[in-house]
């Protein structure tokens, strides 16, 4: 019965903790959904892939969205001709480096500062050589799902960000382009393709008037609310159970091991699928039964690979490419969490 | 007797105005978790959940949360008033989960929390999470040193702190000692010890950890029970326990106390 209590305790105890966090995440992810403008934001970006890689990671401050937010942003990102580099930086990075995200991982470690600091840096450079090796790929589009590829722009009509649907830039006549067409004045066409469709459906809700923007960001707030609340509710729920049903013996032997802790945090973090926002306290749960650097895997790794965000990825990448991220940010994550276990805890 | 023929019921158009299930479901979640959050903050329970430090953030969440509801509870209003049928707004998202489940399990979460009273941990909890008179590895930092407090002022993360310092129990000999805390048996000490206990907090009661003084008693321990809440009063010394000199209070008073407003120190 006791037992039961803690379980309780614990569970609403991580809830309420999160909890302002997880309104904070969705606030700003929906206001900068309906106020930042991705198109003037990738021509601002450097064209060099080391450079663009570091950039698109660091977008996160202008996207403070977990990883639930992050794939569709990166998705429109990519649509709107943002090189590869910089749309896998931000992808992988941007659940991670952001304000809220920090805020929250301070306030869980506040005194273990280090983990605070090593998230960041590992999270960026993780996400920034991911993203430099994707930029060898000139045309991403074969890496697409086809349902993606085909509304993206040939990344040869020049500077992808200033590409004009209704000028496709080349000298071909528009009559010997396939595609649907409005027919205007005589001798003047429109070309309907998938791209100008895609843009007049789905266009950034940025050129929307501002009540309308308004009734979007609280449908955005309560709708993020609720899917990322329900993840929480799980996440919060095994970590009380993990923390009083599993004999400490076993949680110490499994924690205690230089290897053995960060693989399991690393699985732990694909499986929980708990949003970046709240993830701190979740590992937080686990600080004193469990290695520094596993306590670092957990925190890098789940914002960019998990159960749910693999859902998502298929939604834009073909799977071989699912297949290259998580082994290249799993093996990583792993060096980097091996390195503090074996050097500095 | 015959029976009646059962009256079949005529198949009747649904005309009733459409219901956004999903949307209702929202309103009440947000409306019941700021309820919680506020009902936490206003009966002070919050203390067994928290640390002090971040309690404005769980009650202005619970502000914005009744706010959220107030609004889209608004919104819903409005619409059905108008019965202009749904709204098909979102997003791209996909998940996890189906969308309603989420609502229901969030609502579920806060009808709990409105319903149980949560409880601060216990002796058995400390036990197994390991009590410490020295701050494990992890938490080497000592934040507050107090070096010029009176000792008999010390709370018992203070001599903790203290003494994670400077260990040598013999510097402590004969001072005085107030502290207040609950009562732990530990199973490998002897009959005429207990440990009084405190957790401490850094975030919230996930991280709560234990740290403790042993007692040395002139009887048996089991006049105090376990978690019984106890004001003792005595100089320190030193003894041997599990191998290990360590510092322990020898009490001229102990005083059963009720369990403090606020059980955790930080």
């Amino acid at each position: 019965m006791n037992q039961l209590n803690n379980a309780f305790t614990l569970f609403l105890s991580l809830m309420v903790e999160a909890m302002p966090f997880l309104l904070l995440g969705v606030a700003f992810s929906s206001i900068l959904l309906l106020f930042v403008d991705e198109r003037k934001l990738i021509a601002a970006m450097p064209r060099n892939p080391l450079l663009g890689a570091l950039a698109g990671s660091l977008v996160g401050f202008l996207f403070p969205v977990c990883e639930c937010g992050n794939v569709p942003v990166a998705r429109r990102l990519l649509m709107k001709g943002a090189p590869a580099s910089v749309a896998v930086g931000f992808l992988l990075a941007a659940p991670t480096i952001n304000p809220v995200v920090i805020w929250a991982t301070w306030t869980a470690f506040r005194d273990q500062p280090e983990i605070v600091v090593l998230r960041i840096v590992f999270s960026l450079s993780i996400a920034t050589l991911i993203g430099w090796t994707f930029s060898s790929q000139k045309d991403i589009r074969p890496l697409l799902q086809p349902n993606i590829s085909r509304l993206m722009p040939a990344p040869s009509t020049g500077n992808p960000a200033k590409d004009n649907p209704s000028n496709p830039g080349t000298s071909v006549s528009p009559l010997l382009q396939s595609g649907t067409y409005l027919l205007q004045q005589p001798g003047q066409m429109f070309q309907l393709d998938n791209s100008t469709a895609y843009d007049l459906f789905a266009s950034s809700p940025v050129s929307k008037p501002l009540a309308a923007k308004l009734k979007l960001m609280l449908d955005n707030m309560v709708q993020e609310l609720r899917e990322l609340g329900g993840i929480l509710v799980l996440g919060a729920a095994i970590a009380a159970f993990v923390q009083v049903a599993v004999p400490r013996e076993i949680i110490l032997s499994l924690g205690q091991g230089p290897i053995t802790s960060i693989l399991a945090m690393m699985i732990l973090a694909m499986v929980v699928s708990i949003c970046s926002t709240v993830d701190s306290f979740f590992a937080l749960s686990f600080a004193s039964t469990f290695t520094s650097g596993s306590l670092l895997s957990f925190l890098v790794f789940g914002p960019m690979i998990d159960l749910k965000n693999i859902g998502l990825l298929m939604t834009v990448f073909r799977p071989r490419v699912i297949v290259y991220l998580f082994a290249l940010a799993g093996q990583m994550t792993f060096v980097f969490a091996l390195l503090v276990n074996l050097h500095v805890g | 007797m015959p029976r009646k023929p059962r009256k079949q019921p005529i198949p009747q158009k649904p005309r009733s105005p459409f219901i956004p299930w999903r949307d209702v479901l929202d309103v009440l979640t947000l409306f019941a978790w700021g309820v919680m959050l506020l009902k936490y903050w206003l009966t002070g329970k919050l203390n067994v959940l928290l640390h002090p430090d971040y309690m404005w953030l769980s009650n202005s969440a619970g502000v914005v949360l009744l706010l959220l509801g107030f609004l889209k509870g608004w919104q819903l209003l409005t619409r059905l008033r108008r019965q202009s049928g749904r709204d098909l707004s979102s997003q791209t998202h996909t998940t996890l989960l189906p969308p309603n489940w989420s609502s229901a399990i969030l609502l579920g979460v806060a009808v709990f929390g409105l319903i149980y009273t949560p409880k601060a941990f216990a002796s058995d909890t400390a036990l197994q999470r390991g009590i410490t008179d020295t701050l494990t590895a992890t938490r080497s930092q000592p934040q507050r040193f107090v070096r010029n407090a009176a000792p008999e002022e010390r709370t018992i993360i203070d001599w903790v702190r203290t003494l994670n310092v400077y260990p040598e129990p013999d510097a402590y000999t004969a001072q005085r000692a107030n502290v207040t805390g609950f009562v732990i048996h530990p199973p490998d000490w002897p009959d005429n010890y207990l440990m009084i206990s405190r957790f401490v907090l850094t975030c919230c009661a996930a991280d709560a950890y234990p740290v403790g003084l042993p007692v040395k008693l002139s009887g048996s321990r089991s006049t105090y029970a376990p978690d019984t809440w106890l004001e003792v009063e005595g100089a320190m010394g030193t003894e041997t326990l599990d191998e290990r000199r360590q510092l322990v209070i020898e009490p001229t008073a102990l005083k059963q106390i009720s369990e403090p407003k606020n059980p955790y120190e930080y």
